[in-house]
């Protein structure tokens, strides 16, 4: 399923993309991150608990960061597996000087393996949809914190 | 053979005697089945629909608390071999659970055995499998042409060729010897050669999940002391489940008994015997203890095998004045990743459909089955039949409409006329008796034909979509080979009666004790029907392919004669000093046994059941005073038609579409069905109207629904969208009656019938719904969203 949307943030474009590429950021921001662990140069392994209907439940993954463009892009992998099946995510994250700030467009698609297919697909776009909401306006208060 | 007495009860309406305990909740399901020291099995199944198995990590659920043991496939194949299948073709090997590479999501990958169900489920999902994925086939087309992989790359196929993914190819029709496997297509190529109209079309008859009420179950108790093996499976053929059990765990069939205790619908599902049930055997007599496993309706979306999912590019050569010349048709069968105990068989007998009810005198079909990532598929109501009827009437109506003819008035043009049966029809299917002519002009009749179409054009004038669809189909029933039965009258006058027809739903009870009840002359309520006990009833075939009444009612009313034939002569031998009584002169009436035409020199019946078992004047039974032949009232009878029976029948259907929402409504549903003699009204009806609800669900709302990679989008009700009633028209029943030479009464069949008919009436009528909108195929199911963006003016 294809997934696309933009976010508007109101700090320049420096900061954006540091907090975004931060490790400490990057974990206050996910959505129901419980660890967050480095395994080698930008990947890290992670457990997520996700609370929503059919795919509730804890997903170990990794969330690998890829295709650097320093200041401009980047691509962000994300794998989980849970009880419910796996869940496979890949985006591009591009960013841009916007009026006021900096707007960042994501473009990407979520695949789904086992159950949660089966039970939960129809959930997974509105579910996706959910937790970017939740990741930009937790990066946002991230970048806040960080200008300090 | 005997030739049974013709039953006065034939024809009766009699409630089904099976409904009161099934209303009321009181039916053994496979569930109800509870053991001491019962052990449960949970599967851990593939999330992925292609790959090869790296690693399975065990070891988190064998250290949870119940867990008694994990076996991954590999560990299970040391002591379980490939599961057998009934087909005659090369076929891959396929394991109950998968020993080194998944093919479809949901494939089992490893079982955990464990003192409770909840626990076994938790330890499954505490398995982790690695896997190296793939790449997945869903296209059949692709498929064919073996990309982007090839599922069984050792199999070498029906062709002779290896690394192909055809499972199968089978020509068929005029010029095919099926004995040099020479195809001479001369008179195909003329008919088209001189046809003045060809239709042509792709049609989808799509992929279908069975959804039974109760999904599979299974209970197999090894006891070591004994050495023998009792399994309770929610099955249709539970003497073909233990013959399958024997065959793979080596067992004799006097070792293995199988018991269907209550079966809640299978629709061909349950014909299958599926890896949980060898797994749950194996495993019980490896640990001697008894072992559960129930499907959860989660599972039986992907676990169980789905039906249907045959493309047909089908084309048709007519003169303009409607005659049929010739039919040409190439099927793919897209069946999934496995092949099942009949999986090779049913898209075969698409292929023996494709004459339908017409005399063509030129057919020409090829049909290819592909492997593809999907749950295998197999029998499901109609197996085959549906397909290729819905491939055909399809056919017909666009060239009805090309022609511009009415389409009843085609399809009289093109019947096999009644004074031709038996009818050998060119895709080689011996019909043994029709008379179409009388059901169409029932249908037209009852359905108002002309006045319907009058309405249709009134309504379309006033701007709605409104259109009239008719469907004749034709099917086969009364294969699966020879039934069998035995009737025993006790001494007390009551009587046992045992099939091999075991029932999953069909009212076998209330049928055969109707039979029986004409047969003998006594009440129904004092005969028991046995069925589904291998150790109860001796041999028998299962219920399927609408067979029952054809085969299994045979056999019950023959083995009945016998019985009869001796009760006879026990009366005679009572009545011989006064009346010199012939047993032949005797007639069974309302509970006597006395002299046709003097029924004042005659004995209850239960005096003759008495006596046969205890002779005259002795209660203590020591024989004394016997006609020839001893004691007892009790035999059996083996029964086989001499040739499959064609039931037939005309649907006719009006649909509405909403123009704002798209949604069809089925505003008239006439249907026609010619089984041949009724025994009983109340349970062909019920017949027919489950199968016109399946045959519009498929119409209308069902498909299984796959994403590129193997993963079933249509896994819940959610998604995958069942008929309800609110779906579903008052249905308007009627029926003619051409009786079957082949069945001493007469009966043909009707378990599968009304999905056959149905589907294609609904989309035919749905077509000519919106055929003011240029629309002349439509593939199922006819969602809203299709139908709406049609109306709307969008491309399809």
């Amino acid at each position: 399923m294809d997934i696309a949307g933009t976010h508007q943030f109101a700090a320049p474009r420096a900061a954006v993309w540091e907090a975004m590429l931060d490790p400490a950021s990057l974990q206050a921001a996910m959505p129901g991150c419980e660890t967050m662990d480095p395994t080698g140069e930008d990947a890290y392994a992670i457990t997520i608990k996700v609370g929503i209907a059919a795919i509730k439940g804890t997903y170990s993954g990794t969330v690998r960061v890829a295709d650097q463009v320093e200041g401009e892009s980047y691509r962000l992998v994300v794998s989980g597996q849970g009880k419910p099946g796996k869940v496979n995510g890949d985006a591009t994250m591009t960013l841009s000087d916007a009026a006021g700030g900096t707007l960042v467009t994501y473009r990407g698609d979520v695949h789904a393996q086992g159950a949660i297919a089966r039970l939960g697909n129809r959930l997974i776009g509105g579910a996706a949809k959910l937790m970017i909401g939740q990741f930009f306006k937790g990066m946002e208060a991230e970048v806040t914190r960080r200008a300090g | 053979m005997t030739s049974p007495t013709l039953p006065k009860l034939i024809g009766a309406r009699i409630k089904r005697r099976e409904d009161p305990r099934l209303i009321q909740g009181r039916g053994t399901y496979v569930d109800d089945i509870k053991l001491a020291g019962m052990l449960h099995m949970a599967f851990k199944r593939s999330d992925i629909a292609h790959g090869r198995i790296v690693s399975i990590d065990t070891s988190a659920a064998e250290a949870m608390e119940g867990v008694e043991c994990v076996l991954t496939g590999a560990q299970l194949a040391e002591f379980l071999g490939p599961m057998p299948i009934l087909t005659p073709f090369p076929a891959p090997p396929h394991y109950a659970v998968a020993t080194d590479t998944v093919r479809y999501a949901g494939e089992p990958v490893a079982v955990v055995v464990a003192t409770d169900r909840y626990v076994a489920r938790d330890a499954a999902d505490a398995i982790q499998v690695e896997f190296d994925p793939l790449p997945v086939v869903v296209d059949p087309d692709r498929a064919l042409a073996g990309d982007p992989a090839v599922l069984h790359p050792d199999l070498t196929n029906i062709l002779g060729q290896t690394g192909s993914n055809i499972a199968l190819y089978v020509p068929a029709g005029t010029g095919f010897d099926p004995v040099a496997g020479t195809v001479d297509n001369s008179a195909i190529d003329a008919a088209f050669a001189n046809a003045e109209v060809v239709i042509s079309q792709r049609m989808w008859n799509q992929r279908l999940v069975p959804n039974a009420m109760e999904p599979r179950g299974v209970v197999a108790h090894w006891e070591p002391g004994k050495d023998t093996l009792t399994v309770w499976s929610s099955t249709q053929n539970p003497h073909t489940a233990r013959n399958t059990f024997c065959g793979l765990l080596g067992l004799g069939q006097d070792q293995v008994r199988v018991i269907a205790p209550e079966v809640g619908g299978g629709f061909g599902a349950k014909i299958n015997i599926y890896g949980e049930d060898y797994v749950a055997c194996a495993v019980s007599r490896r640990l001697g203890l008894p072992v559960k496993w129930i499907e959860d309706r989660s599972e039986a979306f992907v676990a169980t095998t789905h039906g249907r999912d045959i493309v047909a590019d089908l084309e048709i050569a007519a003169k303009r004045d409607g005659t049929i010349l010739g039919l040409r048709v190439k099927l793919i069968a897209d069946i999934g990743a496995y092949e099942m105990l009949l999986t090779a068989l049913v898209p075969t007998l698409t292929n023996g459909m494709l004459s339908g009810v017409y005399d063509i005198p030129a057919i020409r079909s090829e049909l290819y089955e592909v492997f593809t990532n999907k749950t295998p598929t197999d029998a499901y109501r109609g197996a085959g039949r549906p397909e290729g009827i819905y491939f055909v009437e399809r056919g017909i109506d666009m060239l009805a409409r090309e022609l511009g003819m009415d389409p009843g008035e085609l399809r009289r043009k093109n019947f096999i006329k009644p004074d031709k049966f038996p009818f050998m029809t060119q895709a080689g299917n011996q019909y043994d008796s029709g008379n179409y002519e009388a059901a169409l002009d029932l249908a037209l009749k009852n359905a108002n034909w002309e006045g319907l179409k009058r309405e249709r054009d009134a309504a379309r004038a006033e701007g709605r979509v409104v259109g009239l669809g008719m469907s004749f189909y034709v099917e086969i029933c009364g294969i699966g080979g020879w039934e069998h039965a035995s009737v025993t009258v006790h001494a007390d006058g009551r009587i046992t009666a045992t099939t091999g027809t075991s029932p999953h739903g069909q009212g076998h009870e209330t049928t055969f004790s109707t039979l029986l009840s004409g047969q003998f002359g006594v009440p129904a309520d004092r005969i028991t029907i046995v069925h589904g006990d291998t150790a109860m009833v001796k041999a028998g075939n299962g219920t399927l392919g609408s067979r029952s009444q054809v085969s299994g009612g045979t056999a019950i009313m023959n083995a009945g004669e016998k019985v009869k034939g001796r009760m006879a002569e026990f009366a005679a031998f009572m009545l011989g000093a006064e009346a010199e009584a012939k047993a032949d002169e005797l007639e069974f009436v309302d509970g006597r046994i006395q002299l046709a035409g003097t029924p004042s020199i005659g004995k209850t019946f239960e005096e003759v059941a008495a006596f046969a078992y205890m002779g005259a004047g002795n209660a203590a039974g020591a024989g004394m005073g016997y006609p020839e032949g001893g004691a007892g009232l009790t035999d059996e009878a083996f029964w086989e038609p001499a040739g499959a029976t064609f039931p037939f029948g005309c649907h006719i259907a009006m649909v509405e579409v909403d123009r704002d929402t798209g949604e069809l409504a089925v505003k008239k549903l006439v249907a026609i069905d010619d089984c041949g003699t009724v025994v009983n009204p109340l349970i062909v009806e019920g017949q027919v109207h489950g199968g016109l609800a399946q045959g519009i669900g498929q119409a209308l709302l069902e498909g299984a629904v796959y994403d590129e990679d193997g993963q079933l989008l249509t896994g819940s009700f959610m998604d995958y969208a069942m008929p309800r009633a609110s779906d579903l028209p008052r249905f308007e029943l009627d029926k003619t009656t051409t009786v079957s030479p082949h069945t001493p009464l007469g009966t043909k069949g009707i378990g599968e019938a009304g999905t056959i008919g149905s589907t294609p009436c609904i989309v035919n009528a749905a077509v000519d719904a919106l055929s003011p909108f240029g629309v002349t195929h439509l593939d199922m199911p006819l969602r809203p969203e299709l139908l709406w963006r049609i109306i709307q003016g969008g491309a399809q």
